[in-house]
């Protein structure tokens, strides 16, 4: 390999960790602060554990988006300055405004959220959650405009061989950007919804204690996994009306399209490869596309099923496939951005800088080194976090740290008196 | 104006992020139970959230403000940049997962990797001042070096502020053990000593803006003071001295 197909490695696998993590904090984050709400305003003892508890699975996963966050932000100056150098003018904007609109905020709030958890007056702590969910989804806009920027170049002016911004406001309704927040954002939803619902029927199967916990999660994630699915789809729908003329060509595989767009990018830009990695695009858009529809039906079935109590306490076999699908939704995301990413290629910045200018000027020494140190951190901490999401998601509501000391559901046995 | 805006947040990060990251270092010191090491940890557990974004709000005032810094003083350090993050990860990981379990081994592991991740954020710190200053070969060991005691420094000073009875006794080895306003002024004194280092540094950098500092300065200047309410609200809460573990 080459050192822009190790940068490109190091950019892909930490994009891709980081992503998993973020899309479950997008979606489990909304779930949370729906059952805080309504265990604020019921005062509902069910509730506020439900709170507890997803939060903390939510908690955990939160701080692997960070951890994997920020080696994001920094790489992109460390072993992208061709990027940053051609274009930091105009999609660094967004990436700023990022921190601080919505990053900077949600991290400060959401250390109130769980350390101020009894300290706070329960309106304000519910206000924070929703401060928190509010800007996360404006960080997910904000990462999107820059990305719709490479994507779809627009509102932007050439002067002195580097980009400006010309036009803020197209930038940020870039369709690129928003069609893919709207899908980006539903699709956290439904993987949420799935988590949610996955770990619920685990614990219907294993015929645990909390089974009123259980019943009301599954019912909330089965329930909000059917109008996420449609979202979802709409907004990919649209999406597949914006693709580029090489990610289509090479998505459907179609010889005479694959010729023409070469020939139009040669005659534009010059000699050059201009056809995306076929294989890799088609094969991440049958993924999205195939998992999906399992979703789909899935989620259909469950809404159905979920009507009847029996079939809540008592049909294990759908509540192990629940448990099964729980990986699902992850495959269809890696699959759509392996679609997304891969179907822009050769550009960075699409139609104006290739990403081989976009690299760097790194030896192949550094590249490999900074992609082994990272992959091997990250690989072991990604592996922890998931055995631990595993861990804390399996040993249920009674031994959840989040919020004080866990309180049992059944009364204690008082302790026996001292006697001396 | 734009150099305001970015030296507002790196200077932030300094002082701020800089007191937890001191405390990190000299935890073996501080804490020398698993129980009392816990206890310290909880005297920066609600702030190093609200620290670190700092230096992500700093980073994204480089991606915005000065891209063509950004990728040369990041791009232009590739060793230190990478082991620089690298540090950060590992701490972040450790203080979010140390206590997740309560096996004796686990707490221990992570407890050292905290350790090393800080000594490793503080001392990448001091090599790409040095980077920045001009110094390369051993000599770019000393103003490391010198900025590592200082964030030990800062980091024993705020613990002191913050922690009770003999952990804050050993904290206030700075200050003389000579109580309230000892502990205040030697905080004050690392913290000016920092931000004065982030200052200095600052003056070496080539600060030339990119153009969207004409748009994006002033939404961000307006933005400021919902940022720093939002942390003062996190300092209010705070304000007490740390009585027992907390969710770190």
């Amino acid at each position: 390999m080459d050192t822009v197909d190790l940068a490109r490695l190091q950019f892909a696998l930490t994009a891709g960790a980081h992503f998993s993590f973020v899309a479950l904090t997008l979606g489990l984050a909304t779930l949370v602060a729906v059952i805080q709400t309504r265990a604020t305003i019921g005062r509902s003892a069910v509730h506020l554990r439900m709170v507890r508890f997803w939060g903390q699975l939510y908690v955990i996963n939160y701080a692997m988006g960070i951890v994997t966050g920020l080696v994001m932000e920094f790489q992109l100056g460390l072993a992208w300055r061709g990027l940053t150098d051609f274009a930091g003018n105009a999609f660094g904007s967004a990436l700023a405004l990022e921190t601080v609109v919505a990053f900077f905020v949600e991290s400060t709030f959401l250390g109130l959220w769980i350390f101020g958890w009894d300290r706070l007056n329960r309106w304000a702590h519910l206000a924070l959650i929703w401060v928190v969910v509010l800007t996360a989804y404006a960080s997910a806009y904000w990462v999107l405009v820059a990305n719709g920027f490479m994507q779809n170049p627009v509102g932007y002016r050439r002067e002195g061989g580097v980009l400006h911004v010309a036009d803020v406001a197209a930038m940020l309704t870039n369709p690129a950007a928003t069609v893919a927040f709207g899908h980006v954002l539903s699709a956290s939803f439904l993987l949420a919804a799935f988590v949610m619902a996955g770990v619920s029927a685990y614990h219907l199967a294993r015929r645990t204690a909390e089974r009123e916990f259980f019943r009301k999660s599954l019912r909330l994630g089965l329930g909000v996994s059917l109008p996420a699915t449609f979202l979802t789809a709409t907004f990919g729908g649209i999406g597949f009306g914006l693709l580029q003329p090489g990610k289509a060509a090479a998505f459907n595989a179609d010889p005479a399209r694959i010729a023409q767009v070469q020939a139009e990018m040669t005659a534009l830009h010059g000699p050059g490869d201009y056809v995306p990695p076929q294989g890799w695009v088609s094969a991440g858009g049958i993924t999205m596309l195939a998992v999906f529809g399992l979703l789909f039906y899935l989620s259909i079935a469950g809404v159905l099923l979920m009507l009847f109590r029996r079939a809540v306490y008592g049909f294990r076999l759908w509540h192990w496939t629940l448990v099964g699908t729980i990986p699902l939704p992850f495959i269809a995301m890696m699959g759509g951005w392996i679609f997304r990413e891969m179907g822009r290629q050769p550009w960075a910045v699409y139609g104006l800088l290739t990403t081989a200018e976009a690299m760097s000027p790194m030896t192949e020494g550094q590249a490999r080194f900074s992609l082994i140190a990272f992959t091997a951190v990250f690989a072991v901490l990604v592996v922890i976090n998931y055995w631990l999401l595993a861990r804390t998601a399996r040993r249920g509501p009674g031994e959840v740290s989040l919020g004080g000391a866990p309180r049992p559901t059944v009364p204690e046995r008082p302790d026996p008196a001292l006697t001396f | 104006m734009e150099i305001l805006v970015l030296a507002f947040f790196a200077i932030g990060y300094l002082v701020l992020a800089g007191a937890d990251i001191g405390v990190g270092m000299v935890l073996p010191y501080l804490g020398r139970t698993p129980g009392e090491r816990r206890e310290v940890l909880a005297a920066i557990a609600p702030f190093f959230l609200g620290n670190e974004v700092w230096l992500v709000a700093a980073g994204g005032m480089l991606a915005g403000l000065f891209p063509r810094l950004e990728g040369e003083l990041l791009a232009g350090n590739p060793g230190v940049v990478v082991a620089l993050l690298l540090s950060w990860v590992l701490r972040d990981a450790g203080l979010w997962l140390r206590s997740r379990l309560a096996a004796r081994a686990w707490q221990t592991w992570w407890d050292g990797v905290i350790v090393a991740g800080s000594w490793g954020l503080a001392l990448s710190w001091g090599s790409l001042l040095s980077g920045v200053i001009g110094i390369a070969g051993p000599p770019a060991l000393v103003p490391a070096a010198v900025l590592a005691a200082l964030f030990a420094a800062h980091g024993l000073a705020f613990a002191a502020l913050r922690l009770r009875g003999t952990l804050r006794h050993r904290a206030a080895v700075l200050s003389g053990h000579s109580g309230g306003t000892g502990e205040g002024r030697t905080f004050a004194l690392t913290a000016i000593a920092l931000a004065v280092v982030g200052v200095l540094t600052g003056t070496r950098l080539p600060l030339e803006a990119g153009s969207s500092g004409s748009w994006l300065t002033p939404v961000i200047l307006a933005l400021l003071p919902v940022l720093v309410a939002a942390q003062a609200w996190v300092w209010w809460t705070f304000r007490h001295r740390v009585t027992g573990p907390s969710y770190l």
